[in-house]
């Protein structure tokens, strides 16, 4: 009942509109007056959430994605890929999706993911024939790799709330990652040759060396984060400063893309980002300590044992439930009010808290392209300046196929599990 | 501009430039243990200050820009009354926390500032340099939140800061 109850109050203060940040904390600073805790929890609680060190990691790989959208970066890359697939059949559609792939490992964020590639790839897109509605599901849906294929903010902080390792996350992100890319790329082919889509012609190898010297920084750039990362020469918040570092030199020195004015855009869009984000895991902070005090992590834990025995059945309740939050909700949020209550669950279940991780990252790149709230259906409406319900019509079978990619993480968990942990 | 206007600015510059500093010392840290053999000891710590002073002084520029999160699914809805309404609730809710987080936030503050703590780090800051960012954050937070509690009973309804193109890091 008093969860009922919680939750309750707690929705109606983000659907009035409070910021998710202040409503989490806010309504976490209730409950501890309420049950007579100590109100001091609530500023501790603040501090400890900025204190953590893995979250650093957050507003430098924002400056490093940040910096190379700026850059122009997502240009060359798409030039450079298309000079390789571009006459496969659906060859611009495959370019497209390989981009998003590239530079979500360069990328933690969905958003700045679709709007690179986007800006680049829709008007090349329509300029050759492709119909509109796939088009913008393509660049929605490819955006949401920036968040599954490492390194990846959400992943970040679903580390810093469960104490799970940020590491284990990333790598496991790699295998689902790729699986999504793969359902993406023939799916794009399949629609373009059952359209009958003309194929563009070969590019030439001068071309293709040409196209891929300019890429080639940025390739390096995602292979060194990666790689510092995984062979643990560096921690991630490390290699984010490493990764920010290399792209102000490739966009400001090796590629002399980088103004002054769009260095300042980007060092003062990463820090709205960062502190949105980050305040946001503040008041999930409060809000989780005060939920732990009353011990309602552990009743939900139970109530869910009486009523669900089997994995099977919880993982699908949860997609369901997150389904629906996703169409109110934003993404971040829901990961961060969400995780602590089920991941007790889960791990009740049996349910591996890394693979857990994945999945709910799979769950809220759904929710990413769900509308009415999708961040990335909004972005992808700015960039093409098309009718949401042309983008969200659009994204209708890749919404399928992140299902697919469920149940197949589902019946093979080393899909995820394998490379951090068996390799 | 007004002067707390103005304030609120210069604080997200200040912000926006601890940020990239905290990529500065993170990239030398990293160089001068790999190509000097030589780790720092500051580092690791002064990046993290810059992450909290950081996060807490620009919550308030977020908050007038708004920058911040909000599910603006239902809200968007109401009519013009009704939202206005809503608006100045939200803000007046984030006023409300900010008061008691600036009260007990100063009081955890004042006991390190009386009591000498320091860190206990390499560093061996005192601990209030730290902890002096939340009362000082929320502070201005919470004047920032009256301020938009009063534009909205004024009858200005404030359009969604743009989600710029850097957009939200998921």
């Amino acid at each position: 009942m008093t969860i009922i109850l919680i939750l309750g109050a707690l929705f109606a203060l983000l659907l009035a509109g409070v910021p998710v940040a202040f409503a989490l904390g806010g309504m976490g600073l209730g409950m501890l007056l309420a049950g007579g805790f100590s109100p001091l929890m609530a500023p501790q609680a603040i501090l400890s959430t900025l204190d953590g060190f893995i979250l650093l990691a957050v507003p430098l790989f924002l400056l490093m994605s940040n910096v190379l959208l700026k850059g122009g970066v997502g240009r060359d890359l798409f030039a450079a890929v298309q000079a390789w697939v571009g006459h496969w059949p659906g060859g611009l559609a495959v370019a497209t999706i390989l981009s998003c792939g590239i530079f979500a490992a360069i990328s933690g964020s969905s958003v700045a993911t679709a709007a690179t590639i986007g800006t680049v790839a829709i008007p090349e897109m329509l300029n050759r024939g492709y119909e509109k509605r796939f088009v913008y599901g393509l660049l929605a849906a490819g955006g949401t790799l920036g968040i599954l294929i490492p390194p990846s903010i959400p992943m970040i902080v679903y580390g810093f709330v469960t104490e799970e390792s940020v590491i284990a996350l990333f790598l496991a992100g790699i295998g689902p990652g790729l699986a999504l890319l793969t359902l993406f790329v023939l799916f794009s082919m399949a629609h373009a040759a059952m359209r009958g889509m003309g194929r563009a012609e070969v590019a030439s190898w001068a071309e293709r060396r040409q196209a891929s010297i300019r890429a080639l920084p940025s390739l390096a750039l995602a292979v060194i984060v990666i790689g510092v990362i995984y062979t643990g020469a560096a921690t991630p918040t490390e290699a984010a400063a490493i990764g920010f570092a290399a792209a102000l030199l490739i966009t400001g020195v090796i590629l002399r893309t980088l103004s002054w004015q769009g260095l300042r855009e980007a060092a003062i869009e990463s820090m709205a980002t960062t502190v949105a984000i980050l305040l946001i895991v503040a008041g999930a902070k409060v809000f989780g300590k005060a939920i732990a005090l009353y011990r309602l992590p552990q009743e939900i834990s139970a109530f869910i044992g009486e009523m669900i025995d089997t994995p099977l059945a919880f993982v699908a309740v949860v997609a369901i439930v997150l389904l629906i939050m996703g169409l109110v909700f934003e993404a971040l949020s829901m990961v961060l009010i969400m995780t602590p209550v089920l991941l007790p669950a889960a791990v009740g279940l049996g349910l591996d808290p890394i693979w857990f991780g994945i999945f709910m990252v799979i769950m809220v790149e759904c929710a990413l392209i769900t509308p009415p709230v999708g961040l990335n259906l909004y972005v992808i409406q700015a960039v093409a300046r098309a009718t949401m319900g042309e983008v969200a019509r659009g994204v209708v079978p890749f919404l399928l196929l992140m299902f697919v990619t469920v149940a197949l993480l589902y019946a093979l968990p080393d899909l995820a599990l394998y490379i951090p942990f068996k390799l | 501009m007004p002067l707390f206007a103005l304030f609120v600015t210069l604080l997200a510059w200040a912000a926006a430039a601890l940020f990239v500093a905290a990529g500065a010392m993170l990239t030398y840290e990293v160089g001068a243990r790999y190509f000097f053999t030589a780790p720092t000891i500051w580092a690791a710590e002064l990046s993290q200050l810059c992450l909290i002073w950081g996060s807490l002084v620009a919550m308030a520029w977020c908050l007038r820009e708004r920058r911040h999160i909000r599910i603006t699914a239902i809200t968007g809805l109401l009519p013009r009354g009704p939202r206005l309404i809503a608006e100045a609730a939200a803000m007046l809710t984030v006023a409300v926390f900010s008061v008691v987080v600036v009260w007990k936030g100063f009081e955890i503050f004042w006991d390190s500032f009386e009591r000498g703590r320091t860190t206990g780090s390499m560093l061996d800051l005192p601990i209030w340099i730290t902890e002096l960012a939340i009362p000082f954050g929320f502070a201005v937070l919470l004047a920032q939140a009256l301020v938009e509690a009063l534009r909205a009973a004024r009858g200005e309804v404030p359009e969604d800061g743009a989600q710029g193109e850097g957009g939200m890091g998921e």
